[in-house]
């Protein structure tokens, strides 16, 4: 190798690393600093608040997690074991639930399990009482509820990848040594999913001890996160919720370290795939539809909020009745007619559009860094890439607020009180990195090296090479890291609710809960809002999912 | 077509383990090459550094004299038909085979002619417009040697282009790159593990073993007179008789024969199967032997014979019959028993 090329290479990687480590790992290190006091930690943990703050947010992950993993692990086996009809769209059915944010879901949710919701008219239609679904411990559930069917085909693509890894021989072995299927299972086949549940579940696990949308919507208002939250307007005189974020990063540490040490050795189960035949399992009659029953209603489900948030957002009169009734577009005039709306949606399409440009180049180039160069240190860098899924939202908003108080350069560049677009556009970029990285890094794994080193000896040069031969190669995984990462940016909850702080600029989301906070027709016109950025997120996630098919698990692993 | 050049090359993965260990070599114009040698041996190594996608620890490559060391791949004029074909699945056949062309400057109709003169060489010429997953793997190999020849390489570099062919597709293919490499007088170097493809193909070969060159020669010099018992064996099956060697005679337990080669001491004697001959009892020269089994190739016997205690084979054309047991009279093709150590 040239000298001067692999010393431009080192360079792109100083620069990739200096970008991550200013706009990651500073953030995260400023909030430590600022919350690292001892007497703010002896009032998080003397405070019975805080303590029940963060008990809820433990309670909420571990119920969400056990939730989304028997949720997943049926689905995953049932469409790894049978082949049934409609499998093919099943598959398709599971990126639904991942078309709203929970955030958003809660609006639909409440129009469901409220006191006057559908549920509880059917239950006094039949002569039983009311129940508090949405009171009391009600909330609790409704909160891991919403998340785990919101979270779950992450789990479950997961899994599904790693069920197609193992080579069905090692299943034949053991039943060829007289293994019963249940004995198959619990010391074949389980063992061997560990890999996937480490990936699903620590993603799944993070993720909703530190979710501020959902609990927010419910206004489940004593769990950690929002605590956080709500902790926002004072923070120049209490520096308590940075304290709160250091310890809700260190738990997510901890919860991962928990997960990494049951579940983190894996074997390498695909290692004679050579012998591979289809281990499924052709149903006939009506037993051909009984897995696509069990898709259908756990799709149903999940999309019960959907649908209803579609309720509300077309009929005039949803109260005390079990279907929607007289249908109107008047909330999405409402909605649009909201001095909130137009910009907001605005401003999400430019910062989202300035999160894709960045996460995609900053993506395309760790991915080339660590499968192609191969730089020494590349591994760090393929850590730190992937760091921003196991880092809470919450933890780098609030290191970017540290960051303008504490160093002026930060103010200068990025100050949040004036115009977010740099600091939002790099924030929602920064967590939606580990999206481009895997996406093309499986691309380029799956594509031979030696098609590229086919074009230099036929005289192309390392440029022409990226262009011509080594992008083409990849382009159904960056089309979908991209958009992994402008869909995601656009209904992207924690660092909009915390660093948007002025009403012109902020995006969709901090605009929906402040809609959906006005008295009156607020709730309905979010309702109507909330559906323009469903069918938005459905029609990026069904161009993804037409893209990748299976191989679209693989970019949820960590 | 250019001369290559290697010099002290040496190449090592993992330090104090050469793949290549101050290799040199020569390699005329014009002429194919051949690199063979069981895995591991450093030959594809040696061809990845003379295409310049592997970087030689130390060591010179010439082209023409021309020092190519130092020099990007895409600046050498080496073009490689690698051993997975790495046609680029998202360009069809004109494309995969435009490439390189184009990249030189090529355009237009020049462009067209010189694609479709490379695809003719190889019969592929109506396939222009086919996506390469489409095509057979026999078409991929042709579109890869179409593509790799549409540049005009000053030397052609094959990397076991024909081991994920099957029998009949690899022996037509065999006389293909022999025929297009004579036709165009292509500098070529090919590395292969296949004997039978050097031995038909090469017009010299090295063995490679351990990352050095075993033997250097045509192909009947090498198979003739194997320098060492590893070229002997890994070019085909040999007998080795050990005994002492004096006076340029081997005594055996079956007897004594003479030998050709300089060794001297005690070593042993390596002759090919098929340069042993069943002869009529009492023939001069001949000894006696039992046979104790055989394995029936169709046009030709191995025959496991044993005389003195020793066991050792010997391939007879249009066999007759025989049977375990029975007693053969053998002899030596003169000139054919090699001393070596």
């Amino acid at each position: 190798m040239n000298p001067f090329r692999r010393t431009l290479q080192y360079l792109m990687m100083a620069l990739l690393a200096l970008f991550l480590g200013a706009f990651l790992l500073l953030p995260v290190f400023t909030v430590v600093r600022t919350g690292c006091e001892p007497a703010l930690f002896r009032e998080v943990f003397l405070s019975p608040v805080c303590r029940e703050g963060l008990f809820n947010s433990l309670r909420i992950a571990l119920c969400t997690t056990a939730m989304v993993a028997a949720i997943s692990l049926t689905l995953a086996l049932l469409y790894d074991r049978f082949d049934f009809a409609g499998k093919e769209y099943c598959s398709l059915l599971m990126l639904l639930p991942m078309i709203l944010p929970p955030f958003v879901g809660a609006l639909g949710f409440q129009q469901i399990l409220g006191h006057y919701g559908v549920v509880n008219t059917i239950l006094t239609g039949v002569g039983l009482p009311r129940v508090d679904f949405l009171g009391g411990e009600g909330k609790f559930y409704s909160v891991c509820l919403i998340e785990a069917l919101h979270l779950y085909p992450i789990f479950y693509l997961n899994l599904v990848t790693a069920l197609g890894n193992i080579d069905p021989a090692l299943e034949e072995a053991a039943a060829n040594l007289g293994a019963t299927a249940r004995q198959r299972f619990f010391r074949v086949r389980l063992p061997l999913l560990r890999g996937g549940f480490l990936a699903g579940g620590s993603i799944v696990l993070v993720w909703s001890f530190t979710e501020l949308g959902t609990p927010l919507m419910f206004g489940y208002n004593r769990v950690t996160p929002v605590q956080v939250f709500n902790g926002l307007n004072e923070l120049e005189s209490n520096p308590l919720p940075y304290t709160l974020v250091v310890v809700m990063l260190a738990v997510s540490a901890l919860l991962y370290g928990a997960m990494k040490c049951v579940l983190g050795r894996t074997e390498n189960s695909g290692a004679v795939k050579g012998s591979m035949v289809s281990r499924s399992k052709k149903l006939r009659g009506w037993k051909r539809w009984m897995p696509t029953m069990v898709f259908a209603a756990v799709a149903l489900a999940s999309a019960l909020p959907h649908l209803a948030l579609l309720g509300g957002a077309f009929s005039l009169r949803w109260y005390g009745t079990i279907l929607p009734e007289q249908l109107t577009l008047e909330h999405f005039d409402n909605a649009l007619s909201n001095p909130l709306v137009l910009p907001s949606i605005l401003n999400s399409l430019r910062y989202s559009v300035l999160a894709m440009v960045l996460a995609v180049c900053l993506g395309v180039l760790a991915a080339l860094i660590c499968v192609r160069w191969r730089l020494k240190g590349a591994w760090a860098l393929d850590v730190l890439t992937m760091l921003p899924l196991a880092i809470p939202g919450l933890v780098v908003a609030f290191g970017y607020l540290g960051m303008t108080g504490r160093y002026a350069w930060a103010r200068a560049v990025f100050n949040p009180v004036e115009n977010p677009l740099w600091l939002l556009g790099i924030a929602y970029a920064v967590r939606r990195i580990p999206y481009v990285v895997r996406a093309v890094g499986a691309g380029l794994e799956q594509s031979p090296e030696e098609l590229e080193n086919a074009a230099r000896n036929f005289g192309a040069g390392p440029v022409r090479t990226l262009f011509k031969v080594t992008l083409p190669l990849v382009t159904a995984n960056l089309l979908v890291g991209g958009l992994f990462a402008f869909s995601f940016s656009m209904l992207e909850v924690s660092d909009s609710l915390v660093l948007a702080q002025k009403s012109a600029f902020y995006p969709i989301t901090k605009a929906l809960l402040d809609l959906s906070q006005i008295l009156g027709c607020g709730p309905a016109a979010a309702c109507a809002f909330g559906v323009w950025a469903m069918a938005f997120l459905a029609l990026t996630l069904g161009a993804a999912g037409a893209l990748l098919g299976r191989r679209i698990g693989a970019i949820f692993k960590f | 077509m250019a001369a290559v050049h290697l010099d002290n090359i040496c190449k090592s993965f993992i330090p104090g383990k050469p793949v290549l260990d101050s290799l040199s070599l020569e390699v005329a114009s014009g002429e194919l090459f051949f690199l063979l040698g069981p895995s591991g041996c450093g030959k594809s190594t040696l061809l990845r550094i003379l295409a310049g996608l592997e970087e030689a620890d130390s060591g010179t490559i010439r082209f023409d004299g021309t020092d190519i060391t130092d020099l990007p791949p895409e600046k050498r004029q080496a073009a490689m038909v690698f051993q997975n074909y790495a046609l680029w699945p998202h360009l069809n056949v004109f494309e995969n085979v435009a490439f390189g062309p184009r990249i030189r400057g090529v355009k237009g109709s020049e462009l067209r002619r010189e694609v479709l003169d490379a695809l003719d060489a190889v019969h592929l010429a109506d396939l222009v417009e086919r996506r390469v997953p489409s095509l057979s793997g026999g078409q991929q190999q042709r579109v890869a040697l179409a593509r790799a020849l549409a540049v005009k390489p000053a030397v052609l570099l094959l990397d076991e282009p024909l081991s994920n062919l099957d029998a009949r597709l690899r022996d037509a293919m065999r006389s293909e790159i022999s025929r297009i490499c004579r036709e165009r007088r292509q500098t070529a170097v090919y590395v292969t593990h296949d004997r039978q493809e050097a031995l038909s193909m090469a017009d010299r070969m090295a063995v490679l073993r351990d990352g050095r060159i075993s033997q250097l020669g045509t192909p009947r010099e090498l198979y003739d007179r194997p320098a060492d018992r590893f070229c002997g064996s890994f070019l085909g099956d040999i007998n080795f008789f050990s005994g002492e060697i004096a006076a340029g005679e081997i005594a055996t337990p079956f007897g004594r024969f003479p030998l050709t080669g300089e060794w001297r001491g005690a070593g042993c004697a390596a002759i090919r199967p098929e340069r042993i001959r069943i002869v009529p009892p009492g023939t001069a020269g001949a000894f006696s032997a039992v046979i104790r089994g055989g394995s029936f190739g169709g046009d030709r016997t191995q025959w496991r014979c044993e005389a003195g205690g020793v066991e050792f084979q010997v391939c007879e054309a249009a066999s007759p019959e025989r049977r375990t047991g029975e007693t053969v009279a053998l002899k030596f093709d003169p000139g054919s028993l090699l001393a070596m150590e």
